[in-house]
């Protein structure tokens, strides 16, 4: 197995930048996610991995091999894209057996190899179909099978779940992470689907104009995300966020309104610091607590889950909130809101985190101090 | 629902009525050809007659007859056959590398089929004599030549509207650019090949005016038959050769305008109307 690496790589198409600079690692045997909005570079990222795209500068290793010159052919990958590609008047097992014969298998190892992926994406009812009979779904399954079949060092996603109808986009969901986990090869899997990447990634890489703003496990990314565009992107709806929260230089002690106790940043940065919280940590309670502040409920909508949405308004900060159903439906025109601390990220001016760390001013450890 | 369904019965009905007009020639050759030479200019015609193969065991006999079915034969099926190789290649080619002027260039090659025959018979039959190209080989090249224009004009069309994705695919599979060319491709576009075929085949087939000016006895075609054995020997227009050649001539075209009619349309129409083939 191989980890796929790129150094300074960099691709222009003119005057726009789609891939800046890049120099990171996907390491062997686990499955990266690409994820970002439309345009941010991770599909000719890909492209150029797979060697469909010459990039401008910079190189591409797989393990210790410098593959930038080789063309897509030599570099022994497997990649299925958006659109199913499926040969038309041939069946399943035409489709998937293709590449196969072109590398000379002797007719038993075709058989074996064809019979291991049916069986993997449990398709085997189908392998004498033809593909016209088949909805997009089962033709991206079998694109997924041919490029499997034939072991490759590296497999690439690129999006194969965006253009397959609403009903067998779960199905198909499902069988690629059956498929994932039980290949535990190297694989690159390009989206935009937040769901998508943190169902199937053992890490995914945030991509953002060019750049990957974040590289870490899903769980690290959705808690701990490093800059204000991975909380805004990940989640639905994504994070709250005060701005002007406090300055980076507040070396006291200070109050907001948010919070029933003063705060003391542990640390300084420059300027001033963005408080982002994400919904679903933001805990609220019908009847007054006392490490919760009172909230005027502007308005409520029920979400996916039947959890119910609330949006809040504290002193003259808004707030959306995700709360169970049993507590939802209770709130009245005032609730209580709590922020748990070591579920709210600090950003700096320019988005991204800084070494700095909120705590209550007069905490436990300060009135106990440690000898 | 009462006026449409008589609105579509007279529709049809006006459709038969043309159909069985335009029919009408077709059929009187066809039965011409089953007549003695008395029964065919028998005034009123002769709908009930009793058929014989005479004529068409005299056409038969005739001594060219058969080299020129075999030469048509030949020709048109061999020059169709090498164009659709070259324009297949062709038509990848200006598909997959989109370099300058590809357009102007599609002009110009389908431009050499917008001047009428009549009008570079001439300096052809010059080039043809200096090559001294007047042969069975000359002449396929020419009738190869003719058919790639159309041939590489459905084609283009056809691998256009196959994804690029299909060629990646191949490549990311380990394919090599003749398997995606050939075994990726190809098979997507068969319906344009036999647009392509069918159409090119019915022109080789029914060209006179080349065959007759520039070819010999290896190249002479039915088309040349018909017009040589059009007058007897006595002067007069001999139908009954004329009814049964005919009828031998029109068999390959028929039966294969009837198995392949919905990919004549594509090819009529240089395969941008699609639709689900």
């Amino acid at each position: 197995m191989l980890d796929i690496r790129v150094e300074n790589l960099r691709k222009e198409f003119g005057s726009i930048v789609a891939v800046d600079d890049l120099t990171i690692t996907f390491p062997a045997g686990s499955t990266t996610c690409l994820l970002g909005p439309s345009g941010c570079g991770k599909t000719t990222l890909m492209r150029m991995i797979a060697g469909l795209e010459t990039p401008t500068r910079g190189e591409v290793y797989f393990g210790d091999r410098c593959v930038t010159k080789l063309s897509t052919r030599a570099r022994n990958i497997g990649m299925v894209f958006q659109y199913p590609v499926v040969y038309r008047g041939s069946n399943v097992r035409e489709n998937i057996e293709l590449p196969l014969r072109a590398e000379k298998l002797s007719k038993a190892e075709i058989d074996r190899r064809i019979e291991e992926v049916v069986e993997l994406l449990e398709m085997r009812h189908a392998v004498n179909a033809s593909i016209e009979e088949l909805d997009n779904g089962t033709r991206q399954k079998v694109a997924v099978a041919r490029a499997v079949a034939r072991r490759p060092q590296i497999i690439l996603f690129d999006e194969p779940i965006t253009n397959v109808d609403i009903s067998s986009k779960l199905q198909l969901k499902r069988a690629l992470k059956e498929l994932v986990t039980r290949l535990k090869q190297t694989i690159l899997y390009v989206t935009h689907d937040q769901t998508e990447a943190m169902t199937l990634a053992d890490q995914i890489a945030l991509m953002k104009d060019g750049r990957i703003v974040q590289y870490a496990p899903p769980r690290e990314l959705y808690d701990r995300p490093n800059d204000v565009f991975g909380g805004w992107f990940l989640g639905n709806p994504g994070m709250n966020f005060i701005a002007n929260f406090v300055d980076g230089n507040q070396p006291g002690a200070f109050l907001n309104p948010l919070f029933v106790r003063p705060l003391r940043l542990n640390g300084t940065a420059a300027g001033p610091l963005t408080l982002g919280v994400r919904p679903e940590h933001v805990r609220v309670y019908p009847d007054a607590r006392p490490d919760a502040v009172r909230a005027r409920v502007l308005g409520r909508a029920i979400v996916v889950g039947g959890q119910h949405l609330v949006t809040l308004q504290i002193a003259d900060f808004v707030l959306k909130a995700k709360v169970a159903a049993d507590v939802g439906r209770t709130l009245m025109q005032e609730a209580w809101v709590h922020l748990p601390l070591d579920r709210i990220t600090l950003f700096g001016a320019d988005g991204h985190k800084p070494d700095v760390a909120l705590h209550y001013a007069v905490d436990h450890q300060s009135l106990h101090p440690t000898p | 629902m009462q006026s449409t369904r008589a609105r579509t019965t007279v529709y049809y009905l006006i459709l038969w009525l043309v159909a069985i007009l335009f029919f009408l020639p077709v059929f009187w050759i066809l039965m011409a050809s089953f007549k003695t030479p008395n029964d065919i200019l028998a005034v009123p015609p002769k709908f009930i007659f009793q058929p014989t193969l005479s004529n068409i065991l005299d056409m038969l006999s005739r001594p060219n007859t058969v080299p020129y079915f075999i030469n048509s034969l030949y020709l048109s099926i061999t020059s169709v056959s090498l164009a659709i190789v070259v324009s297949f290649l062709a038509a990848y080619a200006l598909s997959r590398y989109k370099f300058r002027a590809t357009n102007f260039l599609m002009f110009l090659i389908l431009s050499t089929r917008m001047v009428p025959a009549a009008a570079f018979v001439v300096p052809i039959f010059q080039m043809f004599n200096a090559f001294q190209w007047r042969n069975q080989f000359g002449v396929l090249m020419l009738y190869t030549m003719f058919s790639i224009p159309f041939s590489l004009w459905i084609l283009k069309g056809f691998i256009d509207g196959v994804s690029t994705r299909y060629d990646e695919t191949g490549f990311v599979n380990g394919a090599s650019r003749l398997h995606v060319m050939f075994r990726v491709v190809l098979p997507q576009v068969r319906p344009g090949l036999i647009a392509a075929f069918i159409f090119n085949l019915i022109f080789v087939w029914n060209e006179f005016l080349l065959n007759f000016i520039l070819g010999g006895p290896g190249t002479q075609m039915i088309p040349y038959a018909l017009a040589v054995g059009l007058v007897s020997a006595g002067g007069n227009i001999d139908w009954a050769f004329v009814a049964s050649l005919s009828t031998g001539y029109v068999l390959l075209p028929t039966i294969m305008i009837f198995l392949f009619q919905k990919y004549l349309l594509v090819g009529m129409t240089f395969g941008t109307v699609r639709g689900e083939v």
